[in-house]
């Protein structure tokens, strides 16, 4: 078998494969409704579903008030994640980045806290402004950095400059929050990613931002097939290369900035889902960006509703889930997947 | 600048010196003699030759010591003084503040003040004072080194702890009995009285010892915060959670789907986070809060979760809670 008709196979079992992620993250969407802390009945769900009315009830509230906004926001910031991850990987052909390495998380600490401990700012709704504009502003001083000198902004120097940027802002981060206790209480409940207690208003506030970013994203994927055959040669193909950098990572910094600022670092699936995409899809970035936007919300909501179950009446941030569960895939699929080849 | 500092230190101690001289004893109330001995909260018993008066305390502990008219020479905080619920209404001057961070005190200045008696509370579960217990700096234990540490024991009852340090300061040459002094003790007995009758007369009422939070809804367990204990000596029925967190049983956690598990009559809120308009903030933000009956119907009251150390202060407190258990519906949570 030639590896063009390997490759051609391939593309025709990949668009039914996209399809059944469709429905793969129907299926986890409904879990996630139907499964929680607390134990409701499946007719009383679908009550509550169907009418769309709350009846006043607790059962009804829950579904309606908090696990619906709940999965949407879940699926909204996987998509985000898992596509920021992948372009990420793509733009600075780094198999390892994700949106910690590139300061988005720690720009959003930082302002957050900054707006805690400076503006006086109390409560989730309100600061995750704060975060949003921190994650962007964190982004565009990693890409300013590393474009310093001749050669611009390389995949190198965009990681090493992610890593100084993270570094300087985290320790300044933890300098105040250790002094404040104030902020260490706000900032513990942001902490560790999670989707709990993220009401309506947060979901709301975001979901332009995201589905406005979501969109953009898949545009990327021929661009970034030309930047993984090497800078020269997609400059060869007639690319422009800086501007897909930029505008690349402008699409990133508003999707990881926008699901940082919601639900706090989720760790994991930016860094973990674009892998996954690239073992079913091969290095094709126009099939690893759709694949990686449906894959990740499945992963995400998958944790999430592992973390409501084991451990009711509390619930276990599903940051905490993802770290627990990610690390072992992660060095699995490095074992097995030649991660390397981006 | 590292290099600098025995110097700065050593001016310190001579300016310090110089001005004893002149300065009345900050515990004028009472005479320096001896020998002294006090049972600390540890069971051992701390002896001297003279009874000490140059005292520095944690801040409760110095509120408590205080309000028996005895007036250490510092004072080291967990927070800002300014900010430290311990500290509010008492008037500081003339005494040194040695820290405001927990786990942070100054020892160089602490030394300067060159105390005879550093005053703690007793930690059973941690075996150490407060200011040198676990993850504390440890330039900042070497406070321990300047003078006897005592103080009374943490643990079951505030009641008990504020009596550890009314006999603290009478072995320090307080005289407890004295109307003023013994002012609020008196206080404190008749709120406690009142306060019983108050719950004597709603025997059906229940309370939730209740801390909501962004991610979930803390649900107190008496046993580990002795406050509660006390009331509930006193009386009042605090719901004891069903199943605390295993790795930190102060709390049962509740997700927001489960913050109606338990249906209080009267909720008793963190006082540490309890603001005029936080149940109304919280109903509005979080769907599930009002599904607690007593928060739907404003049945709220702050809760001191916090140490308190003296008669005075409990008694305040005390007649805030006489006051919302007097107004409660037994029938709320029902």
């Amino acid at each position: 078998m030639t590896s063009s008709t390997k490759t051609a196979r391939r593309a025709s079992a990949l668009g039914p494969g996209l399809a059944a992620l469709c429905a793969l993250l129907a299926l986890v969407a409904f879990l996630s409704v139907t499964q929680g802390s607390r134990s409701i009945g499946l007719s009383e769900v679908l009550h509550a579903l169907g009418s769309l009315d709350n009846d006043g009830s607790i059962n009804s509230t829950v579904t309606l008030e908090l696990r619906v906004p709940r999965t949407l926001l879940g699926i909204l910031v996987g998509a985000a994640l898992g596509v920021a991850g992948a372009i990420l990987q793509g733009v600075t052909r780094n198999p390892l980045a994700d949106a910690g390495i590139m300061g988005i998380n720690s720009g959003a600490a930082a302002f957050v806290v900054f707006a805690i401990t400076v503006l006086g700012v109390r409560g989730v709704g309100v600061y995750v402004w704060f975060a949003f504009v921190g994650a962007i502003g964190a982004t565009v001083l990693v890409y300013a950095i590393a474009s310093l000198g001749r050669e611009g902004a390389t995949p190198v120097k965009l990681a090493l400059a992610g890593v100084a940027v993270t570094a300087g802002l985290g320790s300044v981060t933890s300098g105040i929050v250790m002094t404040n206790v104030d902020a260490l209480n706000e900032l513990r409940f942001w902490q560790v990613g999670s989707l709990a207690g993220r009401y309506t208003p947060i979901l709301v506030g975001v979901a332009p931002f995201l589905l406005v970013a979501l969109a953009a994203s898949l545009v990327f994927g021929r661009a970034l097939n030309g930047l993984a055959l090497g800078e020269d040669v997609a400059r060869g193909l007639g690319q422009r290369v800086r501007l897909t950098r930029v505008a690349a990572f402008g699409v990133v910094a508003v999707l990881a900035g926008a699901a940082t600022a919601a639900c706090g670092p989720i760790v994991f699936v930016g860094l973990v889902v674009p892998h996954m995409a690239r073992f079913i899809c091969g290095p094709d970035y126009r099939w690893i960006l759709p694949y990686s936007m449906l894959l990740a919300p499945i992963v995400l909501l998958l944790a999430d509703v592992l973390g409501r179950l084991v451990s009711g009446p509390d619930e276990l941030q599903v940051g905490v889930v993802l770290g627990v569960l990610g690390a072992p895939t992660f060095i699995g699929l490095v074992r097995y997947a030649r991660l390397s080849e981006v | 600048m590292r290099a600098w500092r025995p110097v700065l230190a050593a001016l310190a101690l001579s300016v310090a010196l110089a001005g004893c001289g002149s300065e009345d004893s900050p515990a004028d109330a009472t005479e320096a003699s001896g020998p002294w001995s006090f049972t600390d909260g540890s069971g051992e018993v701390v002896k001297a030759d003279k009874t000490p008066t140059r005292i520095i305390a944690h801040s409760g502990e110095a509120a408590a010591l205080m309000s028996f008219g005895i007036k250490p020479v510092g004072i080291f905080a967990d927070e800002s003084v300014k900010t430290d619920p311990n500290l509010k209404n008492l008037d500081l001057t003339g005494i040194e503040i040695l820290g405001e961070e927990w786990g942070k005190i100054d020892v160089e200045k602490a030394a300067a003040l060159r105390p005879d008696l550093i005053v703690g509370d007793w930690w059973p579960v941690e075996k150490a004072h407060s200011g040198l217990e676990e993850g504390v700096d440890e330039k900042s234990k070497k406070l321990a080194e300047l003078a006897p540490v005592v103080g009374a024991t943490q643990g079951k009852s505030i009641v008990q702890l504020a009596e550890g340090y009314e006999d603290l300061a009478e072995s320090l040459g307080a005289k407890v009995d004295d109307p003023q002094i013994a002012a609020n003790k008196k206080r404190f007995e008749e709120a406690v009285a009142r306060f019983k009758e108050a719950t004597a007369a709603k025997p059906g009422l229940t309370v939730g010892a209740m801390s909501p939070s962004d991610d979930k809804v803390y649900f107190a367990n008496p046993v580990y915060a002795p406050e509660l204990l006390d009331l509930q000596s006193f009386g009042l029925k605090v719901i004891n959670p069903a199943s605390p967190d295993p790795s930190f049983p102060y709390w049962e956690n509740l997700s927001w789907e489960n913050a109606d598990k338990y249906q209080p009559d009267l909720i008793l809120w963190d006082g540490r986070s309890f603001t005029a308009t936080a149940n109304a903030d919280w109903g509005k933000k979080q769907p599930t809060w009002f599904k607690i009956k007593a928060a739907k119907a404003g049945a709220v009251v702050a809760w001191p979760a916090f140490w308190l150390h003296t008669y005075g202060d409990f008694a305040t407190e005390l007649d805030k809670l006489t006051e919302a258990v007097k107004a409660a519906d037994p029938n709320i949570g029902d």
